[in-house]
């Protein structure tokens, strides 16, 4: 079985890498993370001072690398069945679950070697440039986006087996897209709006919108930068860390961020299993 | 191949049901599969000899695909079954399919991936060397191209590489859908050859394919399908034998007379006789040939040119379909 597995990882690898859209999408993403840490660390004068310049690469992470992931994902099971390939995998002593768990890791793979080179060439920027990096903020900052790409990654591979058209997908993985990176805020201060559970005065948001945010993996992703790289919080004017219920903790945030990849999974499995190629 | 197909074979024949039939290389019984409420296969049944070639034939949209994706496993079958080798493909998929080799209709590989890239990543899972692809890719003359990306093979190509990636290994079934497509006559040529050889060192072939005469050519028995029914099975001279159809002989004279044209209706077998210029077109039986060659040079004929056309797998399959295949 992991034989199987760690093959059809490294045909998706090989395959992807050389995906010009993914390369496209890694050269501006990798540019751009190099042009906000060289402008935010030449001006600055320690760690401490690279809030903003982070939060600027978190922001490129809720919207270039959720692209990545999300083209990545959403015609890897139904790209290969109008294409014709997947029958002749599955003609092969191949079982299905082999596919979908190879075609999560190979992907996974090309996912995170575009994270580790923008991180990367950031990393030695600002390396350079600021005298006390503190490394494991750093870390944490590039494994959690590691985390929420496998999560969007899911996602799009669950939204390849839901449809039957390639074409339907991509209308799925951009309706994904939009709800999660953009829309999600609108909804939930709307929600806040129509039910007036913020007044004025008020230090906190009700304790249903923290929950809520539960349902969006971006969120989660959020949280745990917040709560473990004080640079970041500093920069939040919205709300501190302390404001956090006690349930916003990084143990929570990753469990989340952990069912948001392992749900959308099994589902395509689930699908796909039972799926006419 | 690095497994020996016997070795294996018995390794896994605790999997293998005790009462299945172990002469059938393919065994499909009372096979449905409907979609959307629509039987695009009805209750059809077949299987087929180990060592042999069969035809399967059907007019587009009959349900040839649809019956080729459920013996692979492809498709979720509403009820039947089938079995490879004695495997049920419910219960032991990975042990029936591992015998299998498989060209769909519409061959496809990774575009981005050179042809050895792609046929590497085919051979580790069916336990192939390196060695082997590299020697498949020159026997089909794409020793050229194994460093070229695929999206960028022609459609020949790209078939001839389906091919490869069908026969790697051995396999001791092939199902093969439309192999020809795409190819020009010399790869057609060369296509046929190797399913013979393949077939003559003990590979079972499952051929669809549109060129009747192709699939008359080689195989041992047919099979047609028709509006998901499965119509016919059988020998292509025993499906002529139940149609009742005939050999039709063309015989050029120097001169024809009444007195020939009489001696040939005379005999009994004859069932039709038509005279255009001086040439005489007879229908009749197998054995009733050599008697009207005998009563034409009784009555004086002096026989020209001589040609006979048996019937072919095109009348079969229109008799059997109402259709043109």
């Amino acid at each position: 079985m992991i034989e199987v597995i760690t093959n059809i990882a490294k045909k998706e690898f090989m395959d992807n890498i050389r995906n010009k859209w993914i390369i496209i999408i890694t050269v501006l993403f990798a540019s751009l993370t190099l042009l906000a840490s060289y402008a935010g660390s030449i001006y600055s004068n320690g760690w401490q001072d690279l809030g903003v310049t982070i939060l600027i690469m978190n922001s490129l992470v809720n919207l270039l690398i959720t692209i990545i992931a999300l083209i990545l994902g959403y015609s890897a099971i139904i790209g290969e069945i109008e294409k014709g390939s997947m029958s002749s995998l599955l003609a092969l002593p191949a079982k299905r679950i082999e596919i979908i768990l190879g075609k999560f890791f190979g992907l996974g793979l090309v996912l995170t070697s575009t994270i580790l080179i923008g991180f990367g060439i950031a990393g030695v920027i600002i390396g350079f440039n600021v005298p006390d990096v503190n490394y494991v903020e750093y870390l944490i900052f590039i494994g959690a986006t590691i985390l929420i790409g496998l999560v969007f990654l899911s996602l799009g591979i669950l939204l390849s087996c839901l449809f039957r058209k390639r074409s339907t997908a991509m209308g799925g993985a951009i309706l994904v897209f939009f709800l999660l990176t953009i829309l999600w805020q609108f909804i939930v201060y709307f929600l806040i709006l129509i039910t007036n559970s913020f007044n004025i005065g008020d230090t906190r948001f009700p304790e249903w919108y923290f929950a809520l945010n539960f349902l969006n993996p971006l969120e989660a992703y959020g949280t745990i930068l917040s709560l473990n790289i004080p640079t970041v919080a500093s920069q939040q004017i919205e709300l501190s860390s302390s404001g956090y219920p006690s349930f916003y903790n990084t143990t929570n945030m990753l469990i989340a961020l952990l069912l948001w990849m392992i749900i959308p999974l099994s589902l395509t499995y689930w699908k796909f299993r039972n799926k006419d190629i | 191949m690095k497994f020996d197909k016997n070795e294996l074979f018995a390794k896994d024949r605790t999997n293998v049901d005790r009462y299945a039939d172990v002469t059938s290389a393919i065994t499909v019984k009372n096979l449905t599969k409907t979609y959307n409420d629509k039987k695009a296969v009805d209750n059809i049944s077949f299987s087929v000899k180990k060592g042999e070639i069969f035809g399967f034939l059907g007019p587009n949209g009959a349900g040839k695909t649809t019956t080729i994706k459920s013996i692979l496993g492809l498709i979720k079958v509403n009820s039947g079954e089938i079995r490879i080798n004695g495997f049920d493909i419910k219960k032991f998929e990975k042990n029936a399919k591992k015998n299998i080799g498989y060209l769909p209709e519409k061959v496809a590989f990774y575009d981005n991936l050179t042809a050895l890239q792609n046929l590497l990543f085919y051979a580790k899972i069916k336990n192939v060397s390196k060695e082997e692809c590299l020697s498949l890719l020159k026997e089909f003359d794409l020793s050229d191209s194994i460093h070229k990306k695929v999206g960028k093979f022609s459609k020949g190509m790209v078939q001839r590489l389906g091919m490869i990636r069908a026969i790697m290994g051995n396999p001791n079934i092939l199902i093969l859908d439309e192999p020809s497509s795409g190819l020009d006559p010399n790869g057609v040529l060369h296509i046929r050859n190797k399913i013979k050889e393949l077939n003559r060192n003990g590979s079972t072939v499952f051929i669809s394919s549109h060129i009747l005469s192709e699939i008359q050519k080689m195989c041992d028995r047919v099979g047609i399908i028709n509006k998901g029914v499965l119509v016919a099975k059988d020998t292509v001279e025993n499906l002529s034998k139940k149609l009742n159809l005939k050999p039709q002989m063309s015989i050029e004279l120097e001169k024809i007379s009444d007195k020939i044209t009489k001696s040939i209706s005379d005999i009994k077998g004859v069932d039709k006789i038509e005279i255009n210029e001086k040439t005489i077109s007879i229908i009749c039986d197998s054995e009733t040939k050599a008697k009207v060659i005998l009563a034409i040079a009784k009555a004086g004929g002096n026989i020209i040119n001589l040609q006979t056309h048996d019937p072919s797998l095109e009348e079969i399959f229109m008799r059997y379909t109402g259709e043109d295949g």
